[in-house]
């Protein structure tokens, strides 16, 4: 009996295409709307949480901490104020934790320099999937999705981007040789460009290699000479590829301590040593400071959620609407089918008859809809990761 | 939590909880041998550099860099020392810096020359006087840094590390004691600028050429020593090494006598970074007699 009212209802509804697919359509968008903003958030919200307490300790500069956060843990284009090397020593010097220190200013098509030391591969638990790793001025150890999208490889090289061209006299492109691509591991890492810091410091032209001028005689290269200093003309080239044969005239200039850095991941080896150096940033007149960045997340959370609730109240309203319209949609094909559904109670059919067979229409459109929105949150599910950084993290 | 507990992992394999051998690099043989006699048989100490190469100076490919990434730990000299450390990439959980405690009592280098070019103006590259194990009182600052180092890597062998730091400790305060006693200040000449923490602590009126042991100076380096020895008579050249036969001679004849006090910067072909040492403040103290 429910397979006879099922049949007529499925050949009414495929009669009825146009009408049956805006229900179907209807119905699959109210439903996918708030199931999908449900699985994106969760998914942001693992990720976001997730790397932010694999990090226990951030120290930056003061200013924001949101800023400070992202740019570290997701290499987010939005730069907090500089510190220096100085920043390391310190939390090196306390004994209560091992510092980390990176450095995210420059890009290279595309995608974030992240200058560090190989203590962060450790710290992340990172693997090199081919080549080798970072080991002298210029190598580059570059994120999975960084090799897939851009097809490098080791041996490969890449140029940093210079940071505007009208700056001329600002950072130039540096040639840093693909020493080896990472494991995938599905967090920002994947879409990184790693050097040692001491090559992020040559982009930015605190370190750079040239002839050596001591012993340059060339007089279209040398304009003074005194016994304390060598005066170089325009002429004077900096090497824009750090390679085996210039790799030793590479210098850095001025005090180690002072060279900048973005951010110093801290890594204590107990609670109490994280209380205890937290303390240490507490004076009002310190020009650093120290975030958890657990908590800067879970703030950030929180006010992704309340605009969620919003987003949440307003599919609700767009819901009952739509279940409104639906409902007057049936009403008035009631109405239309007036003559047709006389026709089925002269043929003998009692009302429930009549309501089975309306009940059934409601029933396939509604599991018609259902599939969909089954397949859609599949699909999604499936591109969630890589979504949710693209687009909310990046 | 996977990653926080790898990151813990990783920590505590920094401070020690692995069993068995470290595995110790150093950069230069004076800091080999301070581990070799802290650790005693609980490392695996390695010079990386070649015999007969000057550490400072000398440059690792890149799969002996790999080996040294490797490493549980990597003990630097500081003060600038080794050049090839500006442009390798190193761990900062496995490099300790020995002479990091003594850092603002570096001895800058008297004769850098700047250069300029661009937009940056004059600029020098940094440099110090870097042989600061020859001031023996710093020689025992950097073994006990190494002490320290290798105790937070193997925290149950850290009282046997404290007392094998101790028993070297002695030793180089003997040293010490004895080099405080020449306590002379007749001018004295030093072949080669490598002397000037053992010339500030010992109170050594000393003056430096730059000349090489295995090479003859030539007239400009004869006339630079003659217009040094017009205000600085000194009647001692010390060398790194022996010097050659015809320069020795050479310097006989002005007067001048020399020695050789080895910096042992590179492992000796005999004997040991002490029984240098001895041999050196021995021969030193024979000649301010």
């Amino acid at each position: 009996m429910m397979l006879d009212s099922l049949y007529i209802a499925w050949r009414y509804v495929v009669f009825q295409r146009g009408k049956t697919a805006t229900l179907v359509g209807c119905i699959t968008l109210i439903a996918f709307l708030p199931l999908a903003l449900e699985l994106l958030l969760a998914e942001s919200e693992r990720q976001l949480t997730s790397r932010a307490s694999d990090t226990p300790l951030v120290v930056g500069a003061r200013g924001s901490t949101l800023d400070l956060v992202m740019n570290t843990l997701y290499f987010d284009d939005e730069q907090p104020a500089a510190v220096s090397m100085a920043t390391t020593q310190r939390v090196l010097d306390s004994d209560l934790a091992l510092p980390v220190p990176v450095y995210v200013r420059f890009r290279a098509r595309g995608f974030p320099i992240v200058g560090t030391t190989l203590d962060y591969f450790d710290f992340r638990g990172l693997e090199v999937a081919e080549g080798r790793t970072l080991a002298v001025l210029g190598d580059t150890v570059i994120g999975a999705t960084v090799a897939e999208r851009l097809g490098l490889g080791p041996g490969d090289s890449l140029l940093s981007a210079p940071e505007s061209v009208f700056d001329l006299a600002g950072v130039y492109p540096l040639k840093m040789r693909v020493a080896g691509v990472l494991a995938r591991a599905h967090t920002s890492d994947d879409l990184a460009v790693f050097v040692d810091l001491k090559s992020t410091w040559v982009i930015q032209g605190i370190g750079h290699g040239h002839q050596d001028l001591a012993a340059a005689t060339d007089p279209t290269v040398v304009m003074k000479r005194d016994d304390s200093n060598v005066v170089a003309t325009a002429k004077l080239a900096l090497h824009t590829e750090i390679t085996e044969a210039n790799r030793e005239s590479f210098h850095f200039h001025g005090a180690p301590d002072a060279y900048p850095l973005t951010a110093v991941i801290a890594v204590p080896p107990d609670q109490k040593s994280a209380t205890i150096l937290r303390g240490r940033y507490l004076a009002t007149d310190e020009r650093d400071q120290i975030v958890v960045p657990g908590e800067v997340v879970a703030g950030l959370l929180e006010s992704i959620f309340r605009i969620k609730n919003v987003l949440d109240a307003v599919i609700l309203i767009v819901g009952l609407a739509t279940v409104l319209a639906i409902v007057l949609v049936f009403a008035l094909s009631l109405r239309l089918r007036e003559r047709e559904i006389q026709t089925i109670f002269k043929l003998g059919c009692s009302r429930s008859t009549v309501a089975r067979l309306l009940g059934s229409e409601i029933l396939i459109i509604v599991c018609a809809s259902a599939l969909i929105v089954g397949a859609l949150m599949i699909g999604l599910d499936g591109i969630s990761n890589g979504l949710v950084r693209g687009l909310i993290i990046r | 939590m996977k990653r926080a507990l790898l990151a813990l992992s990783m920590l505590a394999q920094a401070v020690g909880a692995e069993p068995g051998d470290l595995s110790v690099y150093a950069v230069n043989y004076p800091l080999a041998y301070f581990a070799e006699r802290v650790a005693g048989t609980h490392a695996d100490v390695v010079l990386p550099v070649p015999p007969g190469v000057d550490p400072a100076f000398w440059t690792p490919d890149i799969t002996t860099i790999g080996r040294i990434q490797e490493g549980d730990v990597l003990l630097l000299n500081g003060a600038y020392y080794a050049k090839w450390l500006q442009w390798a990439s190193l761990r900062i959980s496995r490099t300790v810096d020995t002479s990091a405690k003594f850092r603002d009592r570096y001895l800058p280098l008297q004769d850098s020359l700047t250069h300029s070019h661009g937009p940056s103006g004059e600029h020098a590259h940094t440099g110090a006087a870097f042989t600061t194990w020859l001031d023996f009182q710093h020689a025992a600052l950097q073994a006990s840094a190494i002490a320290e180092a290798l105790g937070r890597k193997r925290p149950a062998l850290r009282s046997t590390f404290q007392k094998n730091y101790e028993a070297l400790a002695k030793d180089l305060a003997a040293l010490d004691a004895e080099l405080k006693a020449v306590n002379s200040t007749r001018p004295l000449l030093a072949s080669h600028p490598v002397y000037q923490y053992l010339a500030r602590r010992y109170g050594l009126n000393l003056k430096s050429v730059h000349w090489e042991p295995d090479s003859i100076p030539d007239d400009a380096q004869w006339s630079e020593l003659e217009s040094l020895l017009a205000s600085h008579p000194a009647e001692w050249m010390i060398w790194e090494g022996v010097p050659d036969p015809e320069t020795e001679k050479r310097l006989r004849q002005m007067g001048i006598r020399s020695l050789v006090f080895d910096p042992s910067a590179n492992r000796p072909d005999e004997g040991d970074f002490l029984s240098v040492m001895r041999r050196n403040v021995d021969d030193l103290s024979a000649a301010f007699r």
